[in-house]
């Protein structure tokens, strides 16, 4: 982060974790959304995820409204924006499409929105560093590489007799 | 006499990652190369996978300058060392839902996909979980998620529940709860047809990463000692690893963790012209060697 100004940093840390809540939402969406498709149990269009993306959602809504935005991170606040604009009309057709308990739902009024929400997200994240689309600390190959010095291997005969 | 001809298809590695991630609790001891691969399993007429990477156009730039994660190549590249296409790709298995054994879904458009509904219901649960429970998240990347949804309405996702037996012949999927991760599972290739087979090979996603999950660093007195990350419990861990070794009767070699460097001291492999090393398990009848 070393070439950014002082505002755009403090930017930065404020909104990774509104970014991250929306991101969440998506997941959430999606989720239910697969689970709908392949009509796995726990699919009920009464499930407590939509309610926990409705409040998510606002949270990270209301944070990145009170976001003070500096010139270098106003495309990232821009492309989040228009992603909170497709996220809420996927949310609201979510509300519709789902809870009708009907058979054979269109999914497509929510997965449209919901794909467009998740590619202004990845956009808004390649204009700044510090936002992920995919949480990899601590993951199965989140582990990035240390400073510790690199130890020989066994070799496999050691470990076959 | 093989069903089956059999290739770990590395596709992308880390040169240094630390050996505690393959080894629970191996702190401060070093790095190793950490390959990522995925299996194909080619006979009677059909060419299935176990896993199939990740997504490079996604996050392949993040992975690569934060992670060390170097020489990602398509599965177009990679398959075409044992002459396949990702056309040619029939059927897949996917271990468990991580970024880099699922991601890379749509490169394979004619394949119908397997998971246990498990790994998707407890995924989604875990999204509906407070912040301060986001490490259960790590891995999972909305946009796969995404695509899952467009394979099943495209009737090409089947969410498996539990064990099931001859999904294509020989070939059994066994489901590993509550370990790596909820939904994991393995697979079970009985390569002879025979239902108590001596010719069986388990694919173990990252339930194994390294064979001393599997004998431990004493070769004299073997133990079973869990991978580095499990979203389950490390004693379901080791009763799977239990599972698979009675399924080869032992031969520890038959358990294949995709992520083990050292499969080239056991089986037949060479290095590709892209750097990858392609790495020969078995052939079928007439399927000439990839590796000679």
């Amino acid at each position: 982060m070393a070439d950014l100004d002082d505002g755009t940093v403090e930017y930065i840390l404020n909104n990774r974790t509104h970014f991250e809540d929306l991101r969440q939402v998506t997941a959430q969406l999606a989720g239910l959304l697969v689970l709908a498709a392949t009509g796995a149990r726990g699919a009920a269009p009464d499930h407590p995820l939509l309610e926990t993306a409705d409040q998510l959602f606002q949270t990270a809504v209301d944070g990145l409204r009170r976001a003070h935005v500096p010139a270098r991170a106003r495309p990232h606040h821009d492309a989040v924006m228009q992603a909170v604009a497709a996220v809420r009309g996927a949310l609201d057709a979510a509300h519709a499409g789902l809870g009708r308990r009907a058979p054979g739902v269109d999914l497509d009024p929510i997965l449209i929105p919901l794909r467009a929400g998740y590619t202004h997200l990845q956009r808004a994240a390649h204009t700044l560093p510090g936002f992920e689309m995919v949480a990899f600390d601590q993951g199965c190959c989140g582990h990035g590489a240390g400073a510790a010095p690199r130890r020989p291997l066994p070799a496999i005969g050691d470990l076959t007799s | 006499m093989s069903s089956y001809s059999i290739w770990v298809m590395e596709y992308a590695y880390v040169l240094e990652q630390p050996t505690s991630l393959f080894v629970y609790g191996a702190h401060n001891q070093g790095h190793r190369k950490m390959p990522y691969g995925y299996v194909v399993i080619k006979g009677q007429g059909q060419t299935a996978m176990v896993d199939v990477g990740y997504n490079h156009k996604a996050y392949g730039e993040v992975l690569a300058t934060s992670y060390g994660v170097e020489n990602w190549q398509p599965p177009r590249t990679v398959l075409s060392e044992c002459g396949l296409a990702p056309g040619d790709i029939s059927t897949v298995f996917i271990t468990h839902a991580h970024f880099d054994h699922m991601g890379n879904i749509e490169d394979f458009p004619n394949a119908t996909f397997y998971i246990q509904e498990r790994e998707l219901s407890k995924w989604v649960w875990a999204m509906s979980l407070e912040r301060r429970f986001r490490w259960l998240m790590l891995g999972i990347d909305p946009a796969d998620i995404l695509r899952l949804v467009d394979l099943a309405r495209q009737g090409r996702l089947v969410a498996v529940d539990g064990d099931r037996e001859n999904v294509l012949p020989g070939i059994d999927l066994r489901a590993a709860f509550d370990t790596h991760t909820w939904g994991s599972m393995y697979v079970t290739v009985r390569n002879d047809q025979a239902p108590e087979s001596a010719d069986a090979w388990v694919f173990a996603g990252d339930l194994v990463y390294c064979h001393e999950n599997l004998r431990g660093d004493n070769p004299a007195d073997p133990q079973y000692v869990p991978v580095g990350l499990a979203t389950g419990s490390q004693f379901t861990l080791l009763m799977t690893a239990e599972k698979m070794i009675q399924q080869v009767h032992g031969d520890h070699t038959r358990v294949v963790p995709v992520h083990e460097e050292r499969l080239r001291d056991l089986f037949p492999s060479r290095i590709t012209k892209t750097g990858l090393r392609i790495t020969e398990l078995a052939l079928a009848d007439g399927e000439p060697s990839r590796v000679g």
